[in-house]
């Protein structure tokens, strides 16, 4: 059974659709990222899951349950943490996740080893008996993923867990949030308009844009099926050169920026005669390789393209 | 549901009792309200705060004055430090997050009253006791208790109200402290009245028992607190809480 499984899930505002016939499907184990620029509905998707807010058409199933009828059997099963830590600066840490066990009717002594568990491996369980507000956001952030698992969730929900976050914090809090992911086996749902973050943590990845689900699988999938493979050419290159390859048909894009030629071809592994061509046209080559597209240029062409649906 | 009710209303009063409450004051706020209304006023007041009848009048204002000052900041505070969806998020029903925040409230105000009757009980006891033990009359003391109960059912009810649609805290708090002085209307509307009237007024109050007057303003305390707390349930929608 899939973690997380919708069909034509949509939910508007007004006349603006927030969440255009979602369809997809997130099998249960992995981390799964949902990419989307601000203001794509990323953010409703999650409170849809939850049963927060109800759609207005179409179906969410979440662990097996029905978002609709069995909004607190979700809520039971899932940990989140939204656009805010949401966390009690007057109270500590450790109050902070003794609240979320209690509400979980978890024992009190369960209560006591869970937050050791989850407060020592982020070198925090030292510090659990301090005010909050006296920590950085990092730490706060940190406290607020904690919080997310202290009931041993099946699935998890983090919504942008490092935006406003320093480098620094923004890698600790992504490596911690590997280990723990890894360490408790749960299923993570991740937003994030951070493509790096999105790259090394997920198995698939969503990319979402004014509503819609634009594309879904692995990282390299989506590089793969969304963008052209691409051969980097440096040297001097005699512009007769340049003509010449323009009319090869291997050729779908070029771009010469100084010394550098950016070629996207239809086939990389055909990459050798578009450098004789070049060589047989005069061109001196110091520098030649191959790469495909990351995972930001795939997203930027996806949303790019829609953008352009949209105004068509 | 009951044990989530006391989870919800147990974090509340930590955060009011331990941390200090909304407002930012400090545990001496409490010491100072005590040693004004349990030490000073009985002092001036002498054995009077414990034996005369207008001291009920002090019991019922005294919770509905620190209620509102906590309730306001039930759902209005938790929005404006982004803790509400976090809490609306989890597994607990919209019921006992509400009752939840509603007992929290009337607790603190019930106990704070009573530990406040007590001080004064023992001050007047010292100073004004001779060797021989005061008590509030069984009646007054009653009263006292069922008063101080209902009037904070009714601040927390009132103010759970104000708390869920108002913007920000100082809203809410600005709307209890009106909703203070509507309880005094009647008594300033009373000195304006024509005196034919106020007499006639006045003499019905002599005529009546002093029980029935008490049971009355009771019956008319626990359908107002109830219909506050039924419309607070009407108004409690996880959804419009989050879009808000």
């Amino acid at each position: 059974m899939d973690a997380i499984r919708t069909e034509n899930l949509t939910r508007s505002f007004g006349t603006l659709k927030a969440v255009d016939r979602l369809t997809l499907e997130v099998p249960r184990g992995i981390i799964f990222g949902f990419l989307g620029p601000n203001g794509s509905g990323k953010t409703t998707t999650i409170r849809l899951f939850l049963g927060l807010l109800d759609a207005d058409e179409g179906r969410a199933e979440i662990l097996g349950f029905d978002t609709r009828k069995q909004a607190n059997e979700i809520r039971t099963r899932c940990g989140t943490l939204l656009e805010y830590s949401g966390l009690y600066e007057r109270l500590s840490a450790a109050d902070n996740l003794d609240y979320y066990g209690r509400i979980w009717h978890m024992p009190k002594a369960g209560r006591e080893e869970r937050i050791r568990q989850l407060l020592e491996p982020l070198d925090l369980y030292d510090r659990r008996d301090e005010p909050i507000w006296r920590w950085s956001r990092g730490m706060k952030q940190k406290v607020a993923v904690a919080r997310t698992l202290m009931h041993r969730p099946q699935l998890v929900f983090l919504d942008e867990p490092t935006a406003g976050l320093d480098p620094v914090a923004s890698v600790a809090l992504r490596e911690d949030l590997e280990s723990l992911a890894a360490r408790e086996g749960v299923t993570i749902f991740l937003t994030t308009h951070n493509l790096a973050e999105a790259e090394k943590l997920c198995a698939q990845v969503g990319v979402i844009s004014r509503g819609q689900l634009l594309a879904v699988g692995s990282p390299a999938d989506l590089r793969s099926r969304t963008s052209a493979p691409r051969l980097y050419v440096t040297g001097k290159i005699p512009s007769q050169a340049v003509d010449q390859i323009k009319v090869n048909g291997l050729v779908k894009k070029i771009d010469q920026h100084n010394s550098r030629l950016v070629l996207d071809l239809t086939d990389l592994t055909r990459s050798h005669e578009i450098v004789t061509q070049l060589v047989q046209n005069g061109a001196q080559i110091d520098e030649v390789h191959k790469e495909k597209a990351d995972l930001e240029e795939v997203f930027l062409n996806l949303v790019e393209d829609e953008s352009k649906r949209g105004e068509a | 549901m009951i044990t989530d009710i006391f989870t919800v209303a147990g974090k509340e009063l930590r955060e009011i009792f331990v941390q200090g409450d909304p407002r930012g004051r400090s545990r001496w706020f409490l010491v100072i309200m005590i040693g004004i209304f349990g030490v000073l006023l009985p002092l001036q007041s002498g054995r009077e705060w414990v034996t005369s009848p207008i001291s009920i009048v002090v019991w019922g204002w005294m919770p509905f004055q620190w209620v509102s000052g906590i309730v306001a900041d039930s759902f209005a505070g938790e929005r404006e430090r982004h803790t509400l969806e976090a809490l609306l998020a989890t597994r607990l029903s919209d019921r006992a997050i509400l009752f939840g925040k509603l007992l929290a409230s009337l607790l603190y105000g019930f106990v704070l009253t009573m530990l406040i009757l007590l001080v004064s009980l023992i001050t007047v006891n010292l100073v004004y006791g001779r060797g021989e033990l005061i008590l509030f009359p069984l009646s007054m003391a009653l009263g006292a208790m069922i008063f101080s109960i209902l009037i904070s059912g009714l601040a927390a009810g009132l103010g759970v109200l104000v708390s869920l649609r108002a913007g920000s805290v100082r809203q809410a708090q600005q709307m209890m402290s009106l909703g203070l002085l509507v309880l005094f209307v009647p008594f300033l509307a009373f000195q304006f009245l024509p005196p034919s009237m106020a007499t006639a007024i006045h003499d019905f109050f002599v005529q009546m028992n002093i029980a029935q007057i008490v049971l009355g303003v009771v019956i008319v305390l626990i359908v107002i607190d109830l219909a506050l707390i039924g419309i607070d349930i009407q108004l409690f929608k996880r959804s419009k809480l989050i879009l808000d």
